[in-house]
């Protein structure tokens, strides 16, 4: 057990930390909201533990606290997501479909050059040599903050989805303008599922950010909002285990196709391109339909889209 | 600001927003068409560059790979002529013209008979821009090339002009960009706006369906939008390179994010849109003071959120149709 942990632990913290993203993405997107900005949220949770555990100006703070310093850059991280979340979401959740999505990557980019240019934010070479959580030894001791997280955010959004809020969520995502006439509010429920988002990736951040050791601008990147999305595509957004899957799964594959060398990256935009392509509705879709009996075959008329019959 | 500051940095911001603006419309045809956004373009645009480069220098240093392709190498009695420049130029553009039509079968095309969802086709694109950009680093490595000096032949590098006591320098590069821009812009607008095909693109972009009940082959114009989008993503790519050195397989990525900005501040899928968002915010970033400089790169972002907030269709586009 010993030697596996060594071996693979790294890789399993990687890929519950990815997990953890991709469902800091998914809870917009079951409101039916495209947001890009969870690397934004990550990387300012992330900036908010760095500093706190590095910054001088906390070393009063960090000598009473001890240990109990991680557990309140956590509650900074989760609360400055959270802030962050209200303040961009309000205005941005007007915007729909491919416009929110481009509005939250200008949100990222904006976020990326600001920290650059910041003192406090280390700039271009950023923030190192941050301690390990609670004295870890190893870095996949990091499994046993990533896991409780992932489980209880699980449960978490397993009882929201059973919730009159989870099936408020789903309702606009069906049809916005429905949901809204049948006395559903719209903007609250999207912000709300945004903000619950961002807490989530602010947290994640903060516990990363001894996890990676060191915290730069290159933590929320545009790149960084496409790995996510893929991954969240990939392993299904239709269904909580779908990010999960999706992002343990583009986690591991570069540890995996490590023997290919410089190949890999190719290789990780090929997998991009197939699974978007034969994979429609993600691995997690993919498999519920194979445990399902077929649906009785449609008429073969000429499909007809819905907004065509509107219009 | 003195007068002369003004005009120079007026000077500037239309240089590179001209870029800007050819860039965009490569995204914006595509979106126009297909309702899609292709991610892959800034990675068309890099190609260009290397394409160019290849036909004029035809050797990468790091690997000695496609050493001897030059069509026009040093001493060639063809070389450092502006016309010859110009040829490459062109070549390389259509070169990257066709490695959009090439995206297009590969990426995008069994998506679309399957009517995939959009997101799905921007995962696509993104894993097709991935793969290009490494397969450039693994080919020719992440060196920066520079255009040989003499590209344009014996044309002074800068001219200059006093104004108010103050000299304006304006690079002959950044002339050329311009002129090349406004040439560009001028056919495309030709070709989209009078000729036959551009009125079936038109057809095609407003509604697919009908177009293809009128017998125009809607694949066929979904190609040709294709080339045409990679033909002035690549040739953007050439004009940067020369004016900064082709900067490795990433060169690309910045502009194809600025793009985004570019066509949603003009308006998406709106072809003057595209260069009027690309004027903007070249324009924009040449006004940046000096000493904010370091946050150039966030200016474009930085209206397009504020555009999103105040005017989601943008400076010129419709506004959506909201459909009950």
């Amino acid at each position: 057990m010993d030697d596996f942990l060594q071996t693979y632990g790294f890789l399993i913290a990687t890929m519950l930390q990815a997990g953890l993203l991709g469902l800091s993405l998914y809870f917009p997107l079951q409101a039916g909201q495209l947001s890009l900005a969870s690397p934004g949220f990550y990387a300012v949770g992330g900036y908010a533990a760095a500093i706190m555990l590095t910054n001088p100006a906390f070393a009063g703070l960090r000598d009473t606290l001890g240990n109990g310093m991680f557990p309140l850059t956590w509650l900074a991280g989760a609360v400055l997501g959270g802030l962050l979340g209200v303040i961009v979401g309000v205005p941005a959740l007007r915007l729909r479909g491919i416009y929110l999505a481009l509005a939250t990557i200008a949100f990222v980019e904006i976020l990326r050059v600001v920290a650059l240019n910041l003192t406090v934010t280390g700039g271009a070479v950023g923030i190192f040599g941050i301690p390990q959580a609670f004295g870890f030894q190893d870095r996949w001791q990091y499994i046993f903050l990533f896991l409780p997280l992932l489980l209880l955010t699980l449960l978490f959004a397993r009882q929201l989805e059973r919730s009159r809020v989870g099936r408020a969520l789903r309702a606009i995502r069906e049809d916005e303008l429905a949901a809204d006439a049948m006395g559903v509010p719209p903007t609250q429920y999207k912000v709300l599922a945004f903000v619950i988002g961002a807490v989530l990736a602010g947290l994640v951040g903060a516990m990363s950010a001894p996890f990676l050791n060191t915290w730069n601008a290159k933590q929320g990147t545009f790149d960084a909002s496409i790995t996510i999305l893929a991954a969240v595509l990939i392993g299904g957004s239709r269904n909580i285990w779908g990010p999960v899957v999706g992002g343990a799964l583009l986690a591991a594959v570069p540890e995996v196709l490590r023997f290919l060398a410089d190949w890999r990256l190719v290789i990780n935009g090929l997998v991009l391109v197939v699974a978007s392509l034969y994979l429609p509705q993600g691995i997690v879709g993919a498999l519920e339909r194979l445990g399902r009996p077929r649906p009785p075959q449609r008429p073969t008329s000429a499909p007809v889209s819905a907004a065509e019959v509107k219009s | 600001m003195e007068f002369s500051q003004f005009v120079q940095n007026l000077l500037n911001g239309l240089a590179i927003g001209s870029v800007y603006a050819i860039f965009a419309l490569g995204y914006t045809l595509v979106f126009s068409i297909l309702g899609i956004i292709n991610f892959a373009h800034g990675a068309v645009f890099t190609l260009g560059a290397y394409f160019t480069y290849t036909l004029v220098v035809g050797e990468f240093s790091n690997n000695g790979l496609l050493k001897g392709v030059a069509l026009f190498p040093d001493g060639s009695p063809l070389s450092g002529n502006p016309l010859t420049f110009a040829l490459a130029t062109l070549l390389g553009a259509a070169g990257a013209g066709l490695i959009a039509v090439l995206i297009e079968r590969l990426a995008f095309r069994p998506m679309r008979s399957r009517g995939a969802d959009p997101l799905l086709a921007l995962v696509s694109s993104l894993g097709v821009a991935l793969v290009i950009v490494n397969l450039i680093q693994l080919l020719v490595g992440a060196e920066i090339y520079n255009f040989p000096s003499d590209a344009y032949g014996e044309t002074p590098p800068a001219l200059s002009f006093t104004l108010g006591g103050k000299i304006v320098i304006i690079r002959t590069v950044q002339v050329i960009i311009f002129a090349v821009s406004l040439v560009m812009l001028a056919v495309l607008g030709y070709v989209i706006g009078r000729t036959k095909i551009g009125k079936a693109l038109r057809a095609v972009a407003e509604n697919p369906t009908t177009a293809s009940l009128l017998g125009i082959s809607v694949d066929r114009f979904i190609v040709i939008t294709f080339f045409l989008s990679g033909f002035v993503g690549g040739l953007a790519g050439t004009l940067v390179g020369t004016a900064f050195g082709v900067a490795g397989p990433y060169f690309g990525v910045t502009y194809g994010l600025k793009g985004l900005a570019v066509i949603v501040l003009g308006g998406l899928g709106s072809i003057p849109g595209a260069v009027l968002g690309g004027l903007v915010i070249g324009l924009a970033e040449a006004f940046v003071p000096a000493e904010y400089s370091a946050y150039k790169d966030a200016v474009a972002f930085a209206l397009l959120f504020v555009i999103l907030l105040v005017r989601p269709q943008g400076l010129l586009g419709r506004a959506a149709i909201q459909k009950v």
